[in-house]
């Protein structure tokens, strides 16, 4: 188990990471989604203890924190983090790299071959990294984490100049690895990948941490909540919140107009249907909320709402004061736990 | 720890900067043993024509002034001296002649004693040519020095069992060549060769921070498997040295271990008037003395590297605090200061290591304190401070080595 209290870290007076309070649990897969500079990198940092917060404890298994020299040894026994690809020695080959990875962290070199194998590096891992591409050396860095085969992994970047079919083959390690009960901590921009593998995916905003399933209605439901419009104008959208009290649409910078319909029947769907037919509204489709809609509506400035409920910004300052409840009721159970 | 050691040795193999700092030594090994070690000239050369020659003369000035009772002042005064000193040039004359080397050794050695009785403090007559060079102002007593030298060190051939030969006498085997060597500017530059080993140990891995810096080990430990390699890595200098000696040997010898090395020490005190005396070891000894000082000096130096890597994170300022180490001496050495001054508490005084254990030292700082046991005393302890500054600063919880 990884836990995060209270963690505070600040640059040149800049709130980077603010009160981040949260627990990861063993066989979960948990996404960081941000834009860069927000935050991602720098709150692996601090798990890593390579950032020391400002305020705030990184609790390891329930009992390590990062109190000496040699408690952070014995936490970078149980945490890894992929090293970046540009950090790779060139006049060493692949295969030396996994080695020196599969030796400090002392485990089972069979690992070695089988990670190879399951990467497809066969034909390159003798080589030396200095003529890998992007990709190849993206996929060592990928590897020499997994060979050191540490319970929980963080990874910045994995996906990083990868084809779609080692996406997939990278996925597919992630999952498996998840099933053996790793925390895996992902931060990608491959949203849609994230997405399919992440138990949990975060965003961040302005310092905080904000779980994406409470973030909007729909995201992550296996039914029918948002239909996509492609090509709605401020006109049609006014048409459909008086013609769909129930509804509200949320126009995206990338011209996409996401409908709620989460409450809808068949039959108010089949209205829906038939009303943007009649304004000749062809481009449409139903499904949820993704991670890419909730990026843009998260991130993107000129995300604008048209909306008859609460919008995004009342949802997140509600999520944020739950938050802060929760917190103050962990804070006081810790106390009457002491005593 | 032992995966974190054969990384970093295999680091340290692979490393460009070292492999050339190899070839280097390598190349400035051989081009010694073919160019600079056959043009060695000296001072005190076995030449049977010299022999001859002072011989014939001081034999022509006896033969005509045969009373000697007759003459009083300088000519009576060589009438007095020069009977010995010839005996002395005529059996070594003829021992070398007969090809009887331990003879000529034996007669060698009562004939530099004898030359040095007469000579020291003598206006009338001087040392070999070689000592009497431009700006030194202490000929006189580097022939003291070089005469009792050769004196111990031909008594040791007379009484040694080692196989003696012309090149044994000039010092020109391969084990006496590295003698005259450690006795000259080679801990320098195997000094120089340790810090440039060592000068990146720590700071490379500034080049792959998100590759090494989760690895589970601590800095202390990283720190103490990077000095034992750069320290590895420095004492394998010797590799390209003994193709040199290697060189040396094939063409002159290659000496042995039983040779004898003198070595200069004081009965007592040192004063102006308590000289002291020459006592040989044998080569291996000497050898082995030499191999366990330096190995301090190079500990001294890697922990000092790594301290100032830690602290500085500079390149060039662990070769500026190093250089220091090596060549402060030079500011600060006057002939005969260890009669005021300890100079056996300065780790910087035992650089250079041949001079150190052969009393060379000792010699010219006036002083029976700079040996073997201070040496290892003054460095073990300099080290000692230097790893508790680097194990403080390593264990430091904000500290971060990458």
């Amino acid at each position: 188990m990884l836990e995060l209290r209270n963690i505070n870290v600040q640059f040149s007076g800049r709130d980077i990471l603010k009160d981040i309070n949260e627990t990861f649990h063993p066989g979960e897969i948990i996404g960081l989604v941000a834009p860069n500079g927000t935050g991602k990198s720098t709150l692996m940092n601090v798990i890593m203890n390579y950032v020391k917060p400002n305020s705030g404890k990184v609790v390891v298994q329930e009992k390590l924190f990062y109190t000496s020299k040699k408690d952070e040894v014995k936490i970078h026994q149980i945490v890894s983090m992929m090293p970046d690809q540009s950090d790779l020695y060139n006049h060493l080959s692949g295969r030396e790299h996994l080695n020196i990875y599969c030796s400090m962290w002392n485990s089972d070199p069979d690992l070695i071959d089988k990670t190879i194998a399951d990467l497809g590096m066969e034909s390159y891992v003798k080589k030396k990294t200095g003529t890998y591409s992007l990709g190849m050396r993206q996929r060592l860095c990928f590897a020499m984490q997994i060979v050191s085969n540490t319970p929980i992994m963080l990874m910045d970047e994995v996906m990083n100049g990868l084809d779609p079919n080692n996406v997939n083959i990278i996925s597919n390690i992630l999952l498996k690895k998840k099933q053996e009960g790793k925390i895996i901590i992902i931060a990608s921009h491959l949203l849609d990948n994230l997405e399919q593998i992440a138990d949990r995916i975060f965003l961040f905003k302005d310092g905080n941490l904000i779980n994406a399933a409470l973030v909007t209605n729909g995201f992550g439901k296996s039914e029918i909540s948002t239909v996509r419009v492609k090509g709605l104008t401020n006109e049609v959208s006014e048409k459909l919140t008086n013609a769909f009290p129930r509804t509200n649409v949320l126009s995206l910078s990338n011209g996409v107009s996401l409908v709620d319909v989460s409450s809808f029947s068949v039959e108010e769907l089949s209205q829906i249907v038939v009303f943007l037919h009649d304004n000749k509204l062809t481009d449409f489709s139903f499904g949820n909320v993704t991670l890419n809609d909730l990026y843009s509506m998260y991130y993107l400035k000129d995300a604008t709402e048209y909306s008859n409920s609460a919008n995004i910004q009342d949802l997140q300052e509600e999520y944020l004061r739950l938050k802060q409840e929760l917190d103050i009721v962990k804070k006081a159970m810790t106390i009457v736990a002491r005593k | 720890m032992k995966a974190y050691f054969k990384f970093e040795l295999s680091q340290f193999i692979k490393s460009k900067k070292n492999i050339a700092i190899y070839v280097l030594l390598l190349f400035l090994a051989c081009f010694y043993a073919l160019n600079i070690a056959p043009s060695y000239k000296p001072i005190e050369k076995v030449d049977a024509k010299e022999i001859e020659a002072r011989y014939l003369s001081r034999e022509a000035f006896l033969s005509n002034f045969t009373n000697e009772n007759r003459f009083t002042g300088m000519a009576g005064y060589g009438l007095a001296i020069y009977p010995k000193w010839n005996w002395l040039d005529k059996s070594r004359l003829d021992a070398l002649n007969d090809n009887k080397l331990k003879q000529y050794s034996k007669f060698t050695s009562e004939w530099y004693i004898y030359s040095n009785n007469i000579t020291y403090g003598s206006e009338h007559f001087f040392y070999s040519p070689g000592y009497y060079t431009h700006g030194n102002l202490y000929a006189s007593e580097d022939g003291y020095y070089g005469y009792l030298y050769s004196a111990s060190r031909y008594q040791g051939y007379a009484e040694g069992k080692s196989k003696l030969s012309i090149n044994v006498f000039e010092e020109r085997t391969a084990l006496q060549t590295l003698q005259r060597l450690l006795h000259s500017y080679l801990p320098m530059i195997l000094m120089i060769c340790c810090v440039f080993l060592t000068v990146d140990v720590v700071l490379k891995d500034r080049l792959n921070p998100s590759l090494l810096k989760g690895f589970p080990i601590s800095d202390w430990k990283k720190l103490i498997i990077k000095g034992a390699v750069s320290l590895i890595g420095s004492i394998g200098v010797i590799v390209p040295l003994s193709v040199g000696l290697l060189l040396i040997g094939i063409r002159y010898g290659f000496g042995d271990f039983q040779l004898p090395v003198p070595i200069y020490s004081y009965s007592g005190e040192p004063s102006y008037f308590n000289k002291g005396e020459f006592i040989n070891i044998t080569m291996g000894s000497y050898l082995l003395e030499n191999f366990i000082l330096l190995i301090f000096c190079f500990m001294f130096l890697i922990s000092l590297v790594l301290l100032v890597s830690m602290i500085i994170k500079n390149e060039f300022a662990n070769l500026l605090v190093a250089a220091i180490f090596i060549f402060n001496e030079i500011f600060y050495f006057k002939r005969g200061i260890g009669f005021f001054y300890e100079v056996e508490n300065y780790p910087t005084n035992y650089v250079q290591v041949g001079q150190i254990l052969s009393g060379y030292r000792n010699y010219i700082y006036n002083s029976s304190a700079l040996n073997l046991g201070n040496g290892l005393t003054a460095l073990g302890m300099g080290t000692g401070v230097l790893l508790l500054l680097i194990f403080l600063i390593s264990k430091y919880k904000r500290y971060k080595l990458v």
